[in-house]
């Protein structure tokens, strides 16, 4: 058969085009395609942070013992990329703690993967600088917790990890390593997040971004949880960081301006879908034990599936499409939550409902009462702009 | 400066990107760095850059990959060469392919 003929040169060639323009997209995105997904390698942490949702001990052998070895890891990367997946986070605990990084790190590269790195930068080695300069990264998020020594071993609970951190950060800067910054904002480093950012600001063309909402540990430990709670910030104080961030409270704006306006579903609000978020539509997460989620919160029994007995494709295909399916019939989902319009500004989701309440569908208080502080914030600026 | 393709020579996909088929579309993923314009870059082919990229199998001559495709496609057979001999050099400029070592 003699086929049509198109020149393959250049104008089809796209080298300047910029990766979120692709065509490919607008395909992935007109069904439900696994395009990107987290890795969690571990939950261990060199640094012990008060505020922190997964940290175990970075000496805790049986914890290292249960974490996906390389093989493992392999096969649910080769069977991500088999359906679909073009981008991996790969996240902790402090990843860099594995010494078996490296591996881990090439063979995502090497089944075609673009690779994202989430860690604290304090174990960063020369041997990292020469792994990233060889084979690059997406981007490198480093968490800074403090722009001080005292601030931020208040928060990490290290000693000498704020050397470290700098000692580590300045390798990856110096070795040309693409990074980005975040803060999370709490009650031990809130007075420097000013700081923290002018530090962040100063080291990078790309972006810094901060968070003031801490999440409940993972694993429900009540003593951390505790902690946890005790880091939290006043509503008041939420928005008060926040509007004087200028480009966070331009991102609040914006998602007031187009505020989430749930509808009815179809029968009445008494049975509505627990998912609003997009997960499990385009992303996923690979939790340190084997696990997979829809989302790096989701840690629901129901909504957990074992990925070391079962197959990512299994997962994707069948599980699922199972827990975006699941209704709630209860009050606050259909009447409070269900119906707000402020949900955008609130970050509820089942996830943290079940994380903080105990239950998929529950309120939570403090994401409320967050939301309407920032809603009055919002309104107040475009206030006293008219 | 511009490379005169070698029609005598066999290449190859280079072990410096990664080839991935999404949706039916030719995806090529720079592995390591100093490959293609970005690091944060995916490239992709046209069905008939695509035919090209499928031929670099390592067994055939450049010559005989061109003559394989002009007896597929509907286009003279100076163009198909000036056209494969012209994408051939942008993938060897940018690293993506390289000319198999002689056995």
């Amino acid at each position: 058969m003699i086929r049509a003929y198109r020149n393959p040169l250049p104008q089809t060639y796209r080298s300047f085009r910029p990766l979120p323009e692709l065509p490919l997209w607008d395909k992935m995105e007109a069904r439900r395609r696994l395009l990107s997904f987290d890795l969690e390698i571990t939950a261990r942490c060199n640094n012990d942070c008060r505020h922190c949702y997964i940290n175990l001990r970075a000496d805790d052998r049986s914890v290292a013992g249960r974490e996906l070895a390389v093989p493992e890891i392999d096969r649910l990367a080769g069977e991500a990329v088999s359906l679909g997946a073009v981008w991996c986070l790969v996240t902790g605990g402090e990843p860099l703690l594995r010494e078996d990084f490296p591996e881990i790190y090439v063979r995502l590269k090497k089944k075609g993967l673009l690779v994202s790195v989430f860690t604290n930068a304090c174990l960063v080695r020369d041997e990292h600088i020469a792994l990233f300069r060889k084979y690059p990264p997406r981007d490198v998020e480093v968490t800074v917790y403090g722009a001080t020594a005292g601030t931020y071993e208040r928060v990490t609970r290290k000693r000498g990890s704020f050397r470290a951190f700098r000692r580590g950060l300045d390798r990856l800067l110096d070795g040309g390593v693409p990074v980005r910054f975040k803060a999370m904002a709490m009650r031990s480093n809130a007075a420097e997040l000013p700081r923290i950012a002018a530090f962040c600001r100063a080291r990078t063309k790309d972006y810094f971004r901060f968070d003031t909402q801490l999440h409940m540990r993972f694993d429900g430990n009540k003593t951390r949880n505790a902690e946890i709670r005790a880091e939290r910030l006043s509503s008041a104080r939420i928005v008060a960081l926040e509007r004087a961030d200028a480009d966070h409270f331009r991102a609040l704006e914006k998602k007031c301006g187009a505020l989430a306006r749930p509808s009815p579903s179809p029968g009445g609000a008494a049975r509505r879908p627990l998912l609003y978020c997009g997960a499990g539509m385009g992303s996923g997460s690979i939790g340190w034990d084997g696990t997979f989620r829809l989302c790096s919160s989701l840690w629901h029994p129901d909504c957990v599936f074992d990925a070391r007995r079962g197959s990512l494709v299994e997962a994707w295909r069948d599980f699922v499409p199972r827990v975006r399916s699941m209704r709630s019939l209860s009050r606050p989902l259909a009447g409070e939550c269900g119906a707000c319009t402020l949900i955008d500004l609130c970050l509820w989701c089942p996830a943290h409902a079940h994380l903080e309440t105990g239950r998929l569908d529950g309120k939570i208080e403090a994401f409320c009462r967050a939301a309407r502080a920032r809603a009055r914030a919002v309104q107040a600026e475009a206030g006293s702009r008219r | 400066m511009k490379k005169t393709m070698d029609l005598n020579a066999i290449y190859v996909p280079s072990d410096d990107v990664v080839a991935r088929e999404i949706e039916g579309e030719l995806i090529i993923v720079p592995l390591t760095s100093g490959v293609g314009d970005m690091e944060d870059e995916l490239y992709t082919l046209n069905e008939t850059g695509r035919a090209i990229w499928d031929g670099l199998d390592g067994k055939k001559p450049l010559k005989d990959l061109i003559a394989g495709l002009a007896s597929q496609y509907a286009a003279p057979a100076d163009v198909i060469t000036k056209d494969v001999t012209g994408l051939m050099a942008e993938l060897l400029k940018r690293r993506m392919i390289v000319a198999r070592p002689p056995e």
